[in-house]
């Protein structure tokens, strides 16, 4: 079949400036977007620059954008793209720095968040010589989240990764929980006390959008959504994100509803005084516009008894 | 200029290992590791059944010696299997200090299984990408090391040696182009194998035998090049792996009648649950060429891709598919659509690995002061004439670990290198990549057509099944080949990502390689382990126990011989 691709190209030593070159090429059936690129390298121009190692779905080095959905290009069949027209453009992932035409920053973009978090086992030093007796439902765990290509594709996916580029990303800590899960490792609190600094497990905004785009199944949002059980579980609840899940929590539990005022307050912590001066001007707004009843009150709601109940169920339960 | 005490080149297994052991000695040496790309996306993380090591008291040392030196078909160096033999649990236990997830027994042990060739299970695996989870712990445990510092897509052109000692190496940074000098009392070369010669292998598009031969060309003989396995099982077309842990697990291997035709070669009989070293768990190149035989018997299917047989995972069933070959089942869905659980995966012989390579002693040394090599780079030789499946994930820890600490022993001893005259070494590096490369006008070659034709003459002449006149042929084609290349148009003058300079440089190489690799197999008047020729297809110990060595020369390669160190284990007729 004769496929148009549609090539992003930029070359920083010309203008600098992207634009697009169409490359038609005769292709088979099976073919994929990799097998595609490597010809038009190889038969009609030798300039554009792309990666590519494996080329059968295990390195994660061809990651780019085919029809605007991110995937391998090695392991993307072009007649899964072909469907409704034979032309496939094909794009750099977003919100990265491009080198050049498909190759961007992948340190930027990946490697260095992954050293950030440590990634290296310490294991207690007065282990033993031989090999740790392990049940193999933990090390499936463990094989399932170490799965991971490094390809990018939720990272890629992250909906806070384009507004906050240093947030570590479901990638890094991803990894992070490879580690805090990982029964041999005795950094645990450490390595909680790393995920929960800012840019870390408290900026997920658990939109799922990573396991969405994870190619292995690995769920990075549900990775990062049991890093924060845990850092709760051992009491390392001082960023202010944990602070205000707690504070909410509280609030619902003892009246029924939610005590926006305490939220505020509790959130930014009830010693941090330079938190607490920045809370005034809203304050003071809210008293003009008559939003905050003086004296400030905040009576149970009717049921609250039961909305107790259900939360002390719930506590009983996750023990 | 970058200086260090010691350069890795490659960060794969070997060289990430390698790595750790040098840093490991001390927290003073600096150590770089210079990789064209970054070192997850080396082909160890292609290795998908697993690594060996006596790990059980139902197996001892002598027999894995025993088995490694029968599956080399009596060309490996005794003394050497069993340094490696010796070295391997420790090596795997390491492995798991450092969080490699092992699948486990029952008991919380470390599994093992059981593979082509072994006398007892001994092939540690975790699931069925073992290569991948070893590289993700080594990668891992290596950023531990204040000490390491990576040079990610450099690409190294040449090694510096100067008065007889190597100093270093050059290297293209592709994001910019610029030509660093690095500066190190010792290098390693750890780039693996070069089955890209070939047209259809399992090996990554980065396997270009990069490392054979930049050595090659400072003057270190290549060892035992005409050793070339062949897989049984790969996937016709794409030429990708089924890993062996599916026979182990008592997969079957069935011609176009649905008989599985191992037994008529004298591995029989065929039996309901795998036994060891008999049927479908016979050695890598006696059923390869069991299947070419089959083929020739008209007993193979024809599909779009050639001929191919058929492996049968289905009484194994779902459960055990699931939980001990899942990728497997993914990757036969995803490339060939078929889902092993209810049918049949078709397979084909396809290159896999190269036994011969860097010619070094045990400890990684190179007869060139300052260079040493591990992993499919070299030579020590452990494998012989036939490498049996699972050795090479442990000879990569083995021997990576060994060549760092070597190398870190001599490195103590250099004065640091002269910077002076590395510069004036990367300048004439330099130079030679814009005489022949960058600033060269005209040129009317293609590399993808050099390449092709070279792929071609390595199958026609350096297959499974070799003759005089094929390898004559193409040991000629391949000069010519050579010629041709001195012609070849660069349309690329960029600095930034030129990957055009860097596809040239690789063919480049792999010319060189394959050139040993055909006149060594030429040479080699003789059938031993994956080497077949029809015109000499016996054994022949009297004149062929002997390693070759390749020198390069202006004219091609000079062959000459070695003896091969037997210790306890005499040569015998290798039947299963």
């Amino acid at each position: 079949m004769q496929i148009t691709f549609k090539v992003y190209r930029k070359d920083p030593e010309k203008d600098g400036k992207p634009g697009r070159s169409n490359y038609s090429v005769e292709l088979d059936e099976e073919a994929t977007v990799l097998d595609g690129l490597l010809k038009i390298r190889d038969e009609m121009d030798d300039t554009l620059a792309f990666r590519a190692s494996c080329a059968r779905g295990y390195c994660g080095e061809c990651t780019m954008r085919v029809n605007y959905k991110a995937c391998f290009a090695c392991t993307a069949k072009v007649s899964a793209f072909t469907k409704k027209s034979p032309e496939i453009l094909l794009d750099p992932l977003r919100n990265i720095p491009v080198i050049k035409d498909l190759v961007f920053d992948w340190d930027a973009f990946m490697w260095n968040k992954i050293t950030a978090v440590k990634p290296w086992l310490e294991p207690d030093e007065s282990s033993t010589n031989g090999e740790n007796l392990l049940p193999d439902s933990t090390m499936a765990d463990l094989r399932k989240v170490m799965s991971c290509y490094y390809c990018g594709l939720c990272d890629e996916g992250c909906t806070v990764l384009p507004v906050d580029f240093d947030f570590l990303g479901p990638a890094a800590l991803t990894k992070a929980y490879r580690f805090v899960f990982d029964p041999r490792d005795k950094a645990g609190r450490e390595r909680l006390k790393i995920a929960e600094k800012p840019k870390g497990i408290w900026d997920c905004v658990h939109c799922f959008e990573a396991s969405e785009h994870c190619p292995r199944g690995i769920a990075p949002t549900e990775r990062i959504i049991s890093i924060r059980d845990k850092a709760f579980k051992v009491g390392i609840t001082n960023e202010k994100v944990a602070r205000h899940h707690t504070s909410f929590a509280a609030s619902v539990k003892e009246s029924g509803w939610l005590d926006e005022g305490r939220l505020a307050l509790e959130s930014e912590g009830l010693t941090n005084i330079k938190g607490l001066m920045k809370l005034l001007p809203t304050a003071a707004r809210a008293m003009a516009r008559g939003k905050a009843p003086i004296p400030y009150l905040h009576p149970k709601r009717p049921g609250a008894e039961q909305i107790k109940k259900i939360f002390e169920k719930g506590e009983r339960e996750k023990k | 200029m970058f200086t260090h005490d010691i350069i890795l080149i490659g960060g794969g297994g070997a060289g990430l290992r390698a790595a750790i052991a040098a840093a490991e000695q001390s927290s003073k040496l600096s150590i770089a590791v210079v990789s064209k790309v970054y070192p997850m996306r080396s082909h160890t993380v292609s290795a998908e059944g697993g690594t060996a090591a006596v790990m059980r008291d139902t197996d001892s040392l002598d027999l894995h010696a025993k088995d490694t030196i029968f599956g080399a078909d009596f060309m490996a160096d005794q003394d050497a299997v069993e340094v490696f033999i010796k070295e391997a649990p420790g090596e795997l236990i390491q492995l798991e200090h450092w969080g490699c997830p092992w699948s486990r027994d029952a008991d919380g042990r470390v599994s093992v299984r059981a593979f082509g060739g072994m006398s007892v299970d001994r092939t540690c695996f975790a699931a069925d990408k073992t290569g991948f989870h070893m590289l993700h712990a080594l990668f891992q445990t290596s950023q531990k090391y204040d000490n390491i510092a990576r040079y990610d897509e450099f690409y190294v052109t040449s090694l510096l040696a100067d008065d007889g000692k190597v100093r270093g190496v050059a290297a293209i940074n592709i994001y910019n182009g610029r030509l660093e000098a690095i500066a190190g009392k010792a290098v390693i070369l750890c780039t693996g194998g070069g089955g890209r010669i070939f047209p259809f292998t399992t090996n990554a598009a980065i396997k270009t035998g990069d490392g054979m031969a930049m050595a090659y060309r400072a003057g270190v003989p290549l060892k035992d090049m005409e050793f070339v396995q062949y897989h049984p099982t790969g996937l016709p077309g794409t030429g990708i792996l089924i890993t062996e842990g599916s026979r182990g697990e008592g997969g079957w291997l069935k011609n176009k009648d649905g008989y599985r035709y191992l037994q008529d070669y004298g591995l029989g009989p065929p039996t309901d649950t795998p036994v060891h070293r008999k049927m479908e768990l016979g050695p890598r190149d006696i059923l390869s060429r069991c299947h070419m035989q089959e083929y020739a018997k008209g007993r193979t299917f024809e599909g779009p891709y050639g001929h191919y047989v058929h492996l049968d995972l289905r009484h194994l069933g779902e459960e055990v598919i699931n939980k001990k070959l899942p990728f497997v089942r993914e990757l036969a869905s995803k490339y060939v659509g078929i889902d092993p659980v209810y049918e049949p995966i078709p397979v084909r012989p396809v290159v896999h690995y190269m036994m011969g390579g860097v010619h070094t002693d045990m400890n990684g040394s190179a007869p060139l002061e300052g260079l040493y090599a591990a992993g499919e780079t070299a030579c020590v030789s452990i494998n012989g004439a036939n490498r049996l499946g699972s050795n090479s994930l442990t000879e990569c820890l083995v021997f990576g670990a060994r060549a760092g600490r070597a190398a870190v022993q001599y490195a103590a001893a250099q004065g640091a290198p002269s910077s002076q005259r590395l510069e004036a070494l990367a300048r004439d590096e330099q130079q030679r990549l814009d005489r022949q490369f960058l600033r060269k006008e005209g040129g009317k070659e293609k590399i993808a057509v050099i390449r092709e034709e070279m792929q071609k003459a390595m199958e026609d002449g350096a297959g499974i099944y070799r003759k005089e006149e094929d390898m004559k042929r193409t040991c000629q084609l391949l000069r010519e080949l050579r010629e041709r290349f001195s012609n070849i148009a660069i349309e690329d003058r960029g600095d930034v990502f030129n990957t055009q300079l860097t596809a040239a440089l690789e063919l480049d190489f792999m010319l060189d390689v394959a050139e040993a690799v055909a006149h060594s197999a030429l040479n080699r008047k003789e059938s031993r382990g994956s080497h077949t020729r029809t015109d000499f297809p016996k054994r022949d110990d009297e004149n062929f126990l002997k390693h070759t060595l390749a020198h390069r020369t202006p004219d091609g390669p000079r062959i000459d011989y070695l003896p091969v160190t037997i210790t306890r284990w005499q040569p015998e007729e290798r039947k299963y």
